[in-house]
């Protein structure tokens, strides 16, 4: 059920004269690995999958799948599903001849393909239902429906175009744990596409971080968060203080003061970042002292800004953490969270 | 592999052989009975082996002009505006009552105000001429009012639909922002019907417009519309010219009008990307 | 304003309701009406009135070929509208390669009026019509396809017209909706056929029903086409009817007036089991 996705220079251009939608992707997905496409809307990261599915042809470049190029193959016959962001259930068909639809296309008889969809519908948690038109569902049925349905087609890679962002909080939460469950139980090669860096987070061993058609960084969630290699990663990423400077000597300079570096950094200047939940109230000795210029909460941690020297740092302090606004405060900013991102020219 | 491979990339070549060859047949059934009216008009003389007209000229036109066409054009243009100043007014009254105002027994009056589609127009008209004469109801008149019923269906449909469709948070959002239900109706709700209306007003047009057994049969003989005006010019023989030209008068103000209305359920046809 | 449920939203709908309702109730109910007391004696011009079923029973001959005729012009044309109308449907929502040219075709089709698209059927078809020019046909080798045996020209006539509107209607449902349910298809491993087969045919369906069923029920009671391009006997409904209620023969006009009854029966028949078809064609709609 799982196979290897290759996508080499996968480049498409919509319409003469226009930036290209993707520009010369590369990305491996391995055989039973989810590989998370983040990026904003425009950038490109549905383009991936209708190139892979087939529904469009790329302008450049190639998708392997087990080593074979699918150039010219139409999507019926790659081996792929997809389910996408609205659940597209046939309205005149059941849950179950939903679920068995890629089984009687495929010319198997009527019985075992409601057999097998009824299998996988007890898979996504909604035995019982196959009797029920479409409408008569919920949008968090309608979507494990589309999952089941795309699951028993039996494809080599599992496209999801944001399955779950219709979805509330709540009911995400749950398609998140069912997906997480799906993959421990089938090991399927999923390329997921997201615009929600938590759900990427949850759900994929490597993130490919994509802006304006072109990848940016491609790494475990970790490694991301841990080391940007872009403004614009470590911003989609939840990043938010950012401190121009100058690094000499594995120390980075700026209004901030002089602050040592983990790792080795090459001299010039360089982009300062430390993620808000890194940062914490200092005890004793502080790494930043300045004043707090807002406050607002997420759930209960408090979300505070403050003004050091002109510049804003960022911080999530833990509950209980009682700052208010106009307050003098002393930060540590941890040297293991201290990552400088390059300045590229232009 | 390779196999799949090239035989994909050889479908295609028949395919779209295929494809192209059947919509120059689909194409050639729609227009090709209008081809005819075309040449006919501009000929003088076509006689039966010539695939095209022997002499051109204006025949057909002096003919048209002289058996009254401009009136005749006049009077469709009146009816067609009347049964749509008409039925387009009482079918949004009705499709407002339909869809936001709770109606007794919607069903019902749906089924009713749609009724005039299921009857035949010349049912109709014979089964209410006597009774218009009894009532000394002006025989224009009575045209009007029965086409006015036999549009009501469409102007109705086309309306319920829209206003189904339309999205009743405009409204609320404006009554929130302090706007009566007057300047409401003004400044929301008949702007976003706005292509709604003209579509049913076009269609209430062309029930009066293209009538021709209604405007036969109760208008008495009196109301030469264009219709009627083809009707007897085609029921004779040796007048072609003059019926091609009175044909393409009848076809060419509804294109017109449709190119301004718009082609309806065009919007809902924009592709993604 | 936002449609108050109870007692004085009910009152406002009614108010809203009437301007529409009276007309409609009081021509159709008018018409039927006169149109049945007519038919039954109870009406007549001259005489005393007298209830009897005479006017059915005397063109009993002329309404024994006048029904079934009516029927097979309604049904024949009403089949290739269908087909021809989706066709035309199809190509101008299609995925790849979508015709604007069809689409725009068959708007324009629409607002032709039907006795010009008679008129122009004469043109096309008759002996020495433009069709049988262009292929080179001399007139006598000719079928007689205008006032023939067959109905050919009217069918056409019916069938042209129509198949513009069926392609307007059916186009505007699947526009909305056939190309992200064929991606899905086709991604599940659907082919060409098998998406026309399970997806766009279904989805289509209730639509083509709708729009067939009006056709039907429109050519069942149309008269003008055939009182142009038909021939004198037998006579369709319509024609039958309107010829019997316009004779000088006072006698006669009651049997116009039991045609017209008939023929409404027929279409209001039609319409019922359409809607019961339809109903479970479009359960999931």
């Amino acid at each position: 059920m799982s196979g290897e996705l290759r996508l080499t220079g996968l480049t498409r251009v919509h319409g003469r004269g226009r930036p290209p939608a993707l520009d010369g992707l590369d990305l491996a997905v391995p055989a039973g690995s989810c590989v998370a496409v983040l990026g904003p809307s425009g950038s490109g990261k549905s383009t991936v999958l209708r190139l892979t599915a087939g529904l469009d042809e790329p302008t450049r470049g190639s998708v392997h799948l087990d080593g074979r190029d699918l150039a010219g193959v139409p999507p019926e016959r790659r081996g792929v599903a997809m389910v996408f962001q609205r659940p597209l259930l046939f309205p005149h068909l059941s849950a179950r001849d939903n679920v068995a639809y890629a089984d009687r296309v495929r010319g198997a008889p009527r019985r075992r393909a409601r057999a097998r969809a009824a299998e996988f519908l007890d898979l996504v948690g909604l035995a019982g239902l196959g009797d029920r038109a479409p409408r008569e569902l919920s949008s968090g049925q309608e979507q494990r429906v589309a999952l089941a349905r795309a699951l028993a087609a039996e494809p080599r890679v599992l496209l999801l175009d944001e399955p779950f962002s219709a979805l509330d909080a709540p009911l995400r939460e749950e398609m998140h744990e069912l997906l997480v469950d799906l993959r421990a139980r089938l090991a399927p090669t999923v390329l997921l596409v997201t615009h929600d860096p938590a759900e990427a987070a949850a759900l994929a061993d490597t993130v490919a971080v994509l802006e304006a058609g072109r990848l940016q960084q491609h790494g475990p969630v970790a490694e991301l968060h841990a080391r940007p290699a872009s403004l614009s990663v470590s911003r989609l990423l939840g990043g938010r203080t950012e401190v121009p400077g100058q690094v000499r000597a594995g120390v980075h300079h700026s209004p901030l003061g002089a602050l040592a570096l983990p790792g080795p950094v090459a001299d010039g200047p360089g982009v300062l970042v430390v993620r808000p939940e890194a940062v914490a109230l200092a005890a004793g000795h502080a790494d930043v002292t300045g004043t707090v210029v807002r406050v607002r909460y997420r759930g209960l941690r408090p979300l505070v800004t403050v003004d050091a020297g002109g510049v804003a740092v960022h911080a999530e302090l833990t509950p209980g953490d009682d700052v208010v606004a106009g307050a003098v405060v002393g930060l540590r900013l941890p040297v293991a969270a201290r990552h400088v991102v390059p300045v590229r020219p232009g | 592999m390779g196999l799949i491979g090239r035989r994909a990339a050889a479908r295609p070549g028949r395919a779209v052989l295929a494809t192209r060859l059947g919509r120059a047949v689909l194409a050639a059934w729609l227009v090709l009975p209008l081809v005819p009216l075309l040449l006919w008009a501009v000929a003088d003389r076509w006689s039966a082996p010539a695939v095209l007209p022997q002499e051109l000229g204006t025949d057909g036109l002096r003919d048209a002009l002289a058996a009254g066409g401009p009136a005749a054009l006049a009077r469709s243009t009146a009816l067609g505006a009347a049964v749509a100043v008409l039925a387009t007014p009482l079918g949004a009254l009705a499709a407002r009552a339909l869809v936001v105002h709770r109606v007794p027994r919607p069903g019902a009056v749906l089924a009713v105000l749609l009724s005039p589609l299921v009857l035949p127009p010349f049912a109709v008209a014979l089964g209410l001429d006597v009774l218009l004469l009894r009532l000394r109801v002006p025989a224009t008149a009575g045209v009007v009012l029965l086409l006015t019923v036999a549009a009501l269906p469409y102007t109705t449909i086309v309306l319920r639909a829209a206003l189904a469709a339309q999205d009743r948070g405009f409204e609320e959002e404006a009554r929130t922002l302090g706007a009566t239900p007057w300047q409401v109706l003004r400044g929301v709700q008949v702007p976003l019907l706005a292509p709604a209306l003209a579509g049913a007003a076009f269609l209430a047009f062309l029930v009066g417009w293209s009538d021709y057994v209604v405007t036969l049969l109760v208008g008495g003989g009196r109301l030469v519309t264009l219709p009627l005006l083809i009707g007897s010019a085609a029921s004779a023989t040796g007048n072609e010219a003059q019926v091609a030209v009175l044909s393409l008068t009848a076809v060419l103000p509804p294109l017109a009008l449709l190119a301004l209305v718009g082609v309806p359920g065009r919007r809902a046809r924009g592709g993604r990307r | 304003m936002s449609g108050p449920p109870g007692a004085r939203g009910r009152r406002t709908g009614l108010l809203l309701v009437l301007p529409a309702l009276v007309p409609v109730v009081a021509v159709v109910g008018a018409a039927l009406t006169s149109a049945l007391l007519a038919a039954l004696g109870l009406a007549p011009l001259v005489g005393e009135p007298r209830l009897t079923g005479a006017a059915f029973t005397a063109p009993a001959d002329q309404l024994a070929s006048a029904v079934p005729l009516s029927l097979a012009i309604a049904a024949a044309a009403t089949a290739a509208a269908a087909a021809v109308g989706l066709a035309l449907a199809l190509a101008a929502v299609a995925t790849a390669r979508r015709s604007r040219l069809l689409g725009a075709l068959s708007a324009a089709t629409v607002p032709v009026p039907h006795l010009v698209g008679a008129a122009a059927m004469g043109l096309l078809l008759a002996d020495a019509g433009f069709l049988p020019r262009l292929l080179g046909v001399a007139p006598e080798d000719w079928p007689a396809l205008v006032g023939g045996r067959w109905w050919v020209a009217v069918v056409a006539e019916y069938a042209w017209k129509e198949s513009a509107f069926v392609a307007l209607v059916v186009g505007g449902v699947l526009a909305s909706r056939s190309r992200s349910y064929g991606e899905t298809a086709a991604v599940l491993g659907a082919g060409r056929w098998a998406r026309f087969r399970t997806v766009t045919l279904p989805l289509a369906a209730p639509a083509l029903g709708a729009a067939s069923a009006i056709s039907f029920v429109y050519v069942l009671g149309s008269y003008e086409v055939a009182a142009l391009l038909g021939r004198a006997a037998p006579e369709p409904l319509p024609v039958l009817a309107v010829r019997l209620s316009t004779s000088i023969d006072l006698a006669a006009r009651p049997q116009g007036a039991a045609v017209a009854v008939v023929t409404a029966g027929l279409a209001l028949l039609a319409v019922v089991l359409a809607l019961r078809a339809l109903r479970r064609l479009a359960a999931w709609g």
